[in-house]
């Protein structure tokens, strides 16, 4: 069982409810605040947003499981997702992606058992101008190679 | 109204309609396996893709509405070109089981692959391997393999019955179908599910397996088990030369009724129908008859009983327990012959007791002609059984379909004081023994006449099944009845069929005149 959601995140959710005509249209905002705070989107999320936006679970983990940028499990302290779509496959993502693999000791949609990182493949980041790229968590790394991603890593506590 | 034209034909339709309605009103199909009449064209399937001159990209028929002057092609390269590219995409990742799917014969995606389709496909990639049976209701099994996510049962659930137990999960190749958190599709409508499905996706466990549906028989009926009277279909298999089977009724269907149900039925109208087929009496039987009685002899005994009774004014006698399964024009005709010519007072009803209401179809009345009794003058009150069955010489019973829903506890120990017990029943049951006669009668889907439901609609229907063995309808034996007792002979004389009764019915009664 996860911690509830708190008082002061269900007060948010009203905030933004209360800019729609219909509760359930704040759905999209809401899931986005509600994985900043938590990190992640389980049923029990999805069961608690749904009551206080007045619509179904279900109607929630449609939502949820249609974009792949809702979490729906614990991510590492660091996300790290790298774009595998063109323009970054073209200039090298493949073998990155590998690299990266191995370093971390997972594979692709696994976290590392100190939960420090997890490793996604996305389909693109907006951001071909600096292929291949990479975000971890909000920040944008671009033009990576081996040694710039081995950095990178070490950067991060 | 806008004047169109569609595949050159010039229509008149009203402003706002859409294209696939416009088409439809003038008999043309367009195929489409998302958009249903009961809800918001979606758009998702592309089937209905047509060309409309000026436009430069083929438009969706279901949810473009027309305009006046609109030029629209149904059938040109390009749109026939383009229904080919949507099956072939569609049929990428279906398994093509029809061998074994019951949803074969009356297929949509079978029947527009055999229209637009047969071609080679051009995928060489093996087929992604799904699930083929989830549970997703008491009566339902999803096949992820075979759906083409038109999403009807999703939308079933959220506009009909408002219970939301489907919904679509993930996107793209990997979009299912699912429930959620184990939660059943559990509501009283659930079987229309398996009905609305385009393809074999959702099948009903009930039907599953059981027979290919082109072997069936399917006629129109009226469902008698509650008082809504809504409109069905009875499938009966008629069975193969080499074997018999087991029983006749494979299936029941909805069928269209603005007026009444809708597109749908519930689930007791829809699996309830075993009583069709199981435990019927189909034989005449009369206590110490030597060999067997036909039912000319036992009408002249019958009309011999009720004329010595009448002729030595002695009809306070006669007692008639009836329930409201009888139609229209039986009541019609008991009115008649017993209140009328014998001049019977004793008429009580033996209803099952009322249940709960769903709020939506299914009404609390187990009965289907509560209504048309009314109408015709007879009083259903409960009866107080002891006054009731006080110097009752002669009783008429007419006890169906369900006499495990009858409640027989007020019967029994009165049966057995009474001279003459004559029974009219459609299933064995243990208190048939109790009667000197027992005569088998046709079950509603077994005859033709009408009904009136909760709200005061009158619905005619025709037999939708052939009647087993020795059984007759009710109207039948009064009409032979009457003739027999020649009370008012020319009157019942002038009746050959139902629709003669109906007539007279509608003639006397003008609440009959107006038929749904």
């Amino acid at each position: 069982m996860n911690p509830e959601l708190t008082d002061q995140t269900k007060k948010k959710i009203e905030e933004i409810a209360s800019h729609y005509a219909t509760k359930d249209a704040a759905l999209l905002p809401v899931l986005h605040l509600v994985q900043r705070e938590k990190g992640f989107i389980s049923q029990q999320e999805e069961k608690e947003v749904a009551d206080l936006l007045n619509i179904k679970p279900i109607k929630v983990k449609e939502v949820v499981t249609f974009y792949t940028m809702f979490n729906q499990e614990q991510v590492g302290k660091y996300h790290i997702q790298v774009c595998s779509n063109l323009s970054c496959s073209l200039l090298g993502a493949d073998s990155l992606i590998e690299h990266l693999k191995s370093k971390l000791g997972i594979g692709v949609g696994e976290t590392t058992s100190d939960k420090k990182f997890t490793l996604k493949t996305v389909e693109c980041l907006g951001a071909c101008e600096q292929a291949p790229c990479m975000m971890v968590n909000f920040d944008y790394f671009g033009n990576l190679d081996r040694e710039k991603i081995d950095n990178i890593l070490d950067s991060l506590e | 109204m806008a004047k169109i034209y569609i595949d050159e034909r010039e229509l008149e339709v009203a402003e706002g309609t859409t294209i696939l309605k416009a088409a439809e009103s003038a008999g043309l199909q367009i195929p489409h396996l998302c958009y249903h009449k009961a809800f918001i064209p979606e758009g998702s399937c592309r089937m209905c893709l047509v060309e409309i001159e000026g436009l430069p990209k083929l438009e969706l028929a279901c949810s473009t509405q027309v305009r006046d002057g609109m030029k629209i092609t149904t059938t040109s390269e390009s749109v026939v070109e383009a229904r080919k590219g949507v099956l072939e995409c569609l049929l990428a990742e279906h398994p093509i089981d029809c061998p074994i799917c019951d949803k074969a014969g009356e297929c949509k995606l079978q029947d527009y692959y055999d229209e637009y389709g047969l071609f080679d496909s051009e995928f060489d990639e093996n087929k992604e391997k799904r699930q083929k049976r989830i549970e997703i209701g008491k009566n339902l099994l999803h096949d992820q393999e075979r759906c083409v996510l038109c999403r009807r049962c999703v939308r079933f659930l959220g506009e009909v019955t408002k219970t939301h137990e489907l919904g679509v999960f993930q996107r793209g190749v990997r979009a299912e179908v699912s429930i959620y958190d184990g939660i059943l599709v559990d509501n009283n409508y659930s079987g229309n599910l398996a009905e609305i499905c385009p393809v074999g996706a959702i099948t009903d466990k009930d039907f599953r397996f059981k027979a290919r549906t082109w072997f069936l028989q399917s006629r129109e009926s009226i469902c008698p088990l509650c008082s809504r009277g809504c409109n069905i279909y009875v499938e009966s298999h008629q069975g193969f030369s080499r074997f018999s089977l087991p029983k006749r009724v494979y299936r029941i269907r909805t069928r269209e009724n603005q007026m009444i149900n809708g597109f749908w039925i519930c689930d007791k109208g829809r699996y309830d129908y075993a009583y069709l087929d199981q435990e019927r009496l189909d034989e005449i039987r009369m206590r110490n008859s030597q060999g067997s009685v036909t039912w000319p002899e036992i009408t002249s005994h019958i009309a011999g009983e009720i004329g010595r009774l009448y002729h030595m004014k002695r009809a306070a006698h006669i007692g008639l327990i009836l329930q409201t399964w009888l139609t229209n024009e039986e009541f019609f005709l008991l009115d008649k012959i017993f209140r009328n010519d014998v001049n019977i007072d004793k008429i009580s009803f033996l209803d099952p007791a009322e249940e709960a209401s769903d709020d939506f179809l299914l009404t609390s009345e187990r009965t289907p002609n509560k209504r048309g009794a009314k109408e015709l003058g007879f009083d259903l009150q409960p009866a107080d059984w002891k006054k009731f069955f006080e110097d009752v010489d002669l009783l008429f019973v007419f006890a169906s379909p369900i006499q495990d829903g009858l409640d027989v506890g007020p019967l029994k120990e009165a049966l057995e004081k009474i001279d003459t017990k004559i029974l009219f029943a459609t299933h064995n049951h243990e208190i048939n023994s109790s009667f000197d006669i027992v005569l088998p009668m046709s079950l509603i889907a077994e005859k033709g006449g009408s009904l009136t439901n909760i709200v005061g609609s009158v619905q005619n229907f025709s037999p939708a099944l052939d009647a087993p063995g020795e059984c007759r309808p009710a109207w039948q034996f009064f009409i032979e009845l009457a003739k027999k007792l020649a009370i008012n002979f020319d009157f019942y004389n002038q009746f050959s069929s139902m629709d003669d009764v109906r007539e007279m019915m509608k003639k006397e009664n003008p609440f009959f005149r107006e038929v749904h």
